[in-house]
């Protein structure tokens, strides 16, 4: 393999990566926000890009009112999915929160199957598909975009974690739900905002990888990409989050070049269980002791 | 009368009456038909398109006009997603429980491999699956759909070898029959012309990334790549060797592939391809059946867009009705097989005329396409596949 | 005689004229049922008992439906019955080599793996496509009991319905017994089980031992039953499928996985004319069920029947 090669596929494996990293964020706040796993987080970013490419076909939208309307889809689906049917099951077990999204996922894949059939369809990309050429280099312009447009909204979210009144209460909630509440932060407020932010996400994610993935109703898979990819950075740590995405990307990318093509889609669960059998606190995390 | 004399007499009466009840699956008024088919995961697209807007094209144009010989056709289908293990619990459902006359237009090569050993067993006929595996050559109950994988391979490689003088080839093939049976067929093809393939690389059915496959492919520098996949990942060979800047091979689609389907999905990384296309264009042809068709398509389902799987599920309907009309009011299995065996030169107004013999083969067909303009071009008449 | 005496009698009695009375589609049906039967019991006992909540049974089922398939087509020789256990043992021995390392892993992170596990299982059939004939598919030869082939729908039904049967017994009475009220124990709390000196890790491996084995051999049954074998076929969803059996029959109960299974199966038959709306029904039925039936259909009909 020659270097230019391997210089490419580092770059898709960085883009892709980047998406998983940005799904490892979203399962990370709703699990840090509420202790519970969103199985659905694939399946709603998969709506949110249906929904903005079906009103997009219908209105003539350009691209950037697309994602406006992708962002804007992604967040109300999130809020009126945990107000009208997770709030509820919050007294359960995570067990209950994680088996309704779970039944969530499968009703979100048969409304898209029923919307729009089951078929792929292409998806309009920001960025030109001539490739950008570096000397023997040559770098596809979608991989650099997704990274960037991917890093810009890292950044953001680590912005309001770090600097805002809504963020550092979202930390507060994470770190002791009852101290919390006595400081006077509406838990269940907290609630609410993870999973909005979630979506939102989760939406600018389904846009970007989309043009390269195809939007389809199965494009919700790659949560499992992003489960993974969270552990491997420690589950819970942000941080980590987009480390192990970064791996895992690049990991996905390198392996089928050296190995057997097929080998591919082994990466992530092999990589997964493990990580769960020799280190669970992943790269950077730590295990939670439960008091007694 | 006792009741037991009277339930005997009863059961006497049914068994008397049960063998006018004749053919499974023909009726006084109707004949039922159905497959196991893609209506989710990669071919979604083809599946509905072949039997929703093809065979259901025609049946309902067909029944509209009257039926065949008093009788309609009405169709079941259900979902096997391309797995062959759904495919054959399908299978059984509908011969089993919704009683189907024949199978009709099964897609899949792995699939419809499946379920030949079940169908045979119970003398179910096949009828013109939507794959051409060499495997259901010489199987009684069998009448293939598309020309036979070794004559695709045959022609393109004829084509390329002797009319194009190309040397050097690689074939990115789905990993099951269907990539496999155009490998062999390749490999033997080309050893007729002294040649081997320089590189090969298979990608797995049902995945879309085939970035590291086209990579290694590239570094065999190949005159002319084989795509021996759906349309997903054949989209996505197309663009990822645009990403990669690979400009010097000719990307060249199997049959089943060629369509402007998977173009679509490749957006402007679509230019240069080529391919074998097994059908005429349907928007644009002229001839007087593809233009029945377009119409057809305009008065049923005016929103669709003609594409040649839905065409191939019309013509599959057409061949289904001309051998139910000469089988006459008697339909059964064996005479509707006896019928399409017969069929000499028959003018669908969009193949060339097909003659049925023993062989069960009903298409031998194909011609040469490449891209321009983001639609598949004639080049060549129809090819030899003999 | 009690009316709970006489339940089983019935069952049983209907369990063993039904082929005589249904058409053969439905013997095909009622095969699957009792399968699944199996499948749900076993779950149950890993997910219902000692809450692991596994994603992952679709694999153990290709693992011993892929397993006895081989064997009988390598060893035809072997009595299906010895078929049947092999599966078994080998899926057991595979639950255990997942589960030992995975232990001390807990909820969230334990069904995760078994997510992932599911996952590996499926591809390794693929990729040993030499062995398994891979993404084409390997079909299943008929199961041979003391030189008959078992080859029509009926002949299945009853070796299905026997195995089944004394799959079902063993479980109901495993919870009569001292380790039965031990995994009770540490469903209602791990530590307060791990104070009372419960060997709490060793009955968790046990637990994915036994309930790979009973999934073994449900997959053993269910390559016979069904006679065609694809990788594809045993994927998440099928996992998810398992999942919502145990909660709508309700979690930890021998009868709950009986009506759980027998409902699940019976309703997606019946919706495959409506292949588009299904998956809705039953993600719609999970949530219901999480939401206002959390004990299953059985602690719903608690109150009509004596308690146990």
């Amino acid at each position: 393999m020659t270097a230019a090669t391997i210089i490419h596929v580092v770059a898709s494996g960085l883009a892709t990566g980047a998406i998983y990293a940005l799904m490892a964020l979203s399962l990370v706040i709703i699990y840090n926000a509420t202790r519970t796993l969103n199985f659905a987080q694939g399946e709603m970013l998969m709506m949110s890009t249906f929904v903005a490419w079906a009103v997009q076909r219908a209105l003539g939208l350009p691209l950037v009112l697309t994602l406006v309307v992708a962002i804007v889809a992604g967040g109300v689906m999130a809020w009126l999915v945990e107000r009208t049917i997770i709030r509820r099951a919050i007294g359960g077990t995570h067990w209950d929160v994680l088996i309704i999204t779970v039944g969530l996922s499968l009703i979100l894949r048969a409304l898209a199957g029923l919307a729009w059939t089951h078929d792929e369809f292409p998806f309009p990309s920001f960025f030109p598909s001539a490739p950008i050429v570096l000397g023997p280099v040559r770098l596809a312009p979608v991989s650099v975009g997704i990274f960037g447009g991917s890093l810009a909204l890292m950044a953001a979210l680590w912005a309001l974690f770090r600097f805002t009144r809504l963020g550092r209460a979202m930390r507060a909630v994470a770190q002791n739900q009852r101290a919390a509440r006595l400081m006077g932060i509406s838990v269940e407020r907290m609630y609410s905002t993870s999973w909005v932010l979630a979506g939102v996400v989760g939406a600018v994610a389904g846009v970007l990888v989309a043009p390269v993935v195809f939007l389809s109703s199965k494009m919700g898979l790659i949560v499992i990409n992003g489960f993974t990819a969270a552990v491997i950075g420690g589950f819970g740590s942000m941080p980590g989050a987009v480390l192990g995405g970064m791996f895992l990307g690049v990991l996905e990318n390198l392996a089928p070049l050296y190995l057997p093509s097929g080998i591919r889609y082994s990466v992530p669960f092999v990589v997964l269980v493990a990580v769960l059998v020799v280190r669970p606190a992943g790269l950077v995390g730590r295990i939670e002791r439960r008091k007694v | 009368m006792s009741l037991v004399a009277s339930l005997l007499i009863a059961l006497v009466a049914l068994v008397a009456v049960g063998p006018a009840m004749a053919q499974q699956g023909v009726s006084e008024t109707e004949i039922v038909l159905g497959c196991s088919n893609s209506f989710s995961g990669p071919l979604a697209y083809t599946g509905e398109q072949a039997t929703r807007y093809g065979v259901d094209l025609y049946f309902k144009a067909l029944n509209d006009a009257g039926g065949i010989n008093g009788r309609k056709v009405r169709t079941v289908y259900y979902d096997d997603g391309y797995k062959p293990q759904e495919a054959v619990a399908n299978t059984r459902k509908l011969v089993e429980q919704d009683k189907i006359f024949a199978v009709i237009a099964p897609q899949g090569t792995a699939p419809v491999a499946a379920t030949l050993e079940y169908l045979e067993e119970n003398k179910v006929p096949l009828l013109f699956p939507f794959q051409g595996s060499p495997i259901t050559r010489g199987k009684k109950y069998v009448f293939s759909g598309m020309t036979l994988y070794d004559r695709q391979s045959k022609m393109m490689v004829d084509y390329l070898v002797g009319q194009r003088k190309f040397k050097t080839f690689a074939v990115l093939y789905q990993d099951d029959d269907y990539g496999k049976a155009f490998l062999t067929a390749y490999e033997k093809d080309l050893a007729r012309h002294n040649l081997k393939i320089a590189a090969a690389e298979p990608v797995k059915r049902g995945v879309t990334d085939v970035s590291a496959q086209i990579a290694k492919l590239r570094a065999a520098s190949p005159q002319v790549t084989f795509l021996v996949l759906t349309p997903g990942p054949g989209a996505q060979a197309l663009k990822e060797r645009q990403k990669i800047g690979w400009t010097d091979t000719v990307m060249v689609s199997s049959g089943p592939l060629t369509d402007e389907k998977y173009l679509g999905l490749a957006g402007d990384a679509a230019e240069g391809v080529e391919g074998l296309s097994l059908w005429p264009d349907p928007l644009t042809s002229d001839l007087p059946g593809v233009k029945a068709y377009r119409a057809a398509m305009q008065k049923y389902f005016d929103k669709n867009e003609p594409n040649r799987y839905s065409l191939s599920g019309y013509v599959a309907a057409m061949l289904f009705g001309e051998g139910a009309k000469r089988a006459g009011r008697t339909l059964t299995r064996e005479t509707l097989i006896g019928a399409l065996e017969n069929v000499k030169g028959f003018d669908s107004g969009i193949l060339p005329p097909l003659t049925i013999g023993a062989d069960h083969e009903t298409q031998k067909q194909g011609f040469w396409v490449r891209v321009e303009q983001g639609r598949f071009k004639q080049l060549t008449d129809w090819l030899k596949s003999d | 005689m009690s009316l709970r005496r006489v339940w089983p009698l019935v069952a049983l009695a209907a369990l063993a004229v039904w082929p005589w009375v249904a058409p053969r589609y439905f013997v095909f049906l009622a095969s699957l049922v009792l399968v699944n039967v199996v499948v749900a019991i076993g779950l149950n006992l890993l997910s219902g008992y000692t809450n692991q909540l596994s994603f992952g049974h679709a694999g153990f089922l290709a693992v011993g439906a892929y397993v006895a398939a081989l064997t009988t087509i390598h060893a035809p020789a072997v009595p299906v019955v010895v078929t049947l256990l092999i599966a078994g043992a080998f899926t057991a021995a595979v639950g255990l080599a997942f589960g030992v390392p995975c232990l001390r892993l807990g909820g969230l992170y334990l069904s995760m793996a078994t997510l992932a596990f599911g996952f590996v299982i499926t591809e390794a059939i693929l990729n040993l496509d030499t062995l398994t004939k891979g993404a084409d598919g390997l079909r299943v030869p008929a199961a041979r009991l003391g030189g008959w082939p078992l080859s029509s729908d009926t002949t299945r039904y009853y070796l299905t319905a026997v195995v089944a049967v004394l799959l079902v017994a063993a479980a109901v009475n495993l919870v009569r017994t001292r380790p039965g009220r031990a995994f009770l124990a540490l469903r209602e709390s791990e530590i307060a089980a791990q104070a009372s000196g419960i060997p709490v890790a060793l009955y968790k491996t046990a637990a994915f031992g036994v309930s790979a084995f009973y999934t073994g051999v449900a997959g053993g049954l269910f390559a016979f039953v069904v006679g065609f074998l694809s990788p594809d076929a045993f994927d998440v969803f099928l996992s998810v499928d398992f999942v919502v059996m145990i909660i709508v029959g309700g979690l930890g109960s021998v009868p709950g996985s009986i009506i759980g299974a027998a409902v699940v199966t019976v309703l997606y038959d019946w919706l495959a004319a409506f292949q588009n709306y299904r998956p809705l029904i039953f993600g719609t039925i999970l949530i219901a069920c999480m939401l206002f039936m959390p004990g299953g259909i059985v602690r719903a009909l608690e109150p009509l029947s004596r308690r146990t």
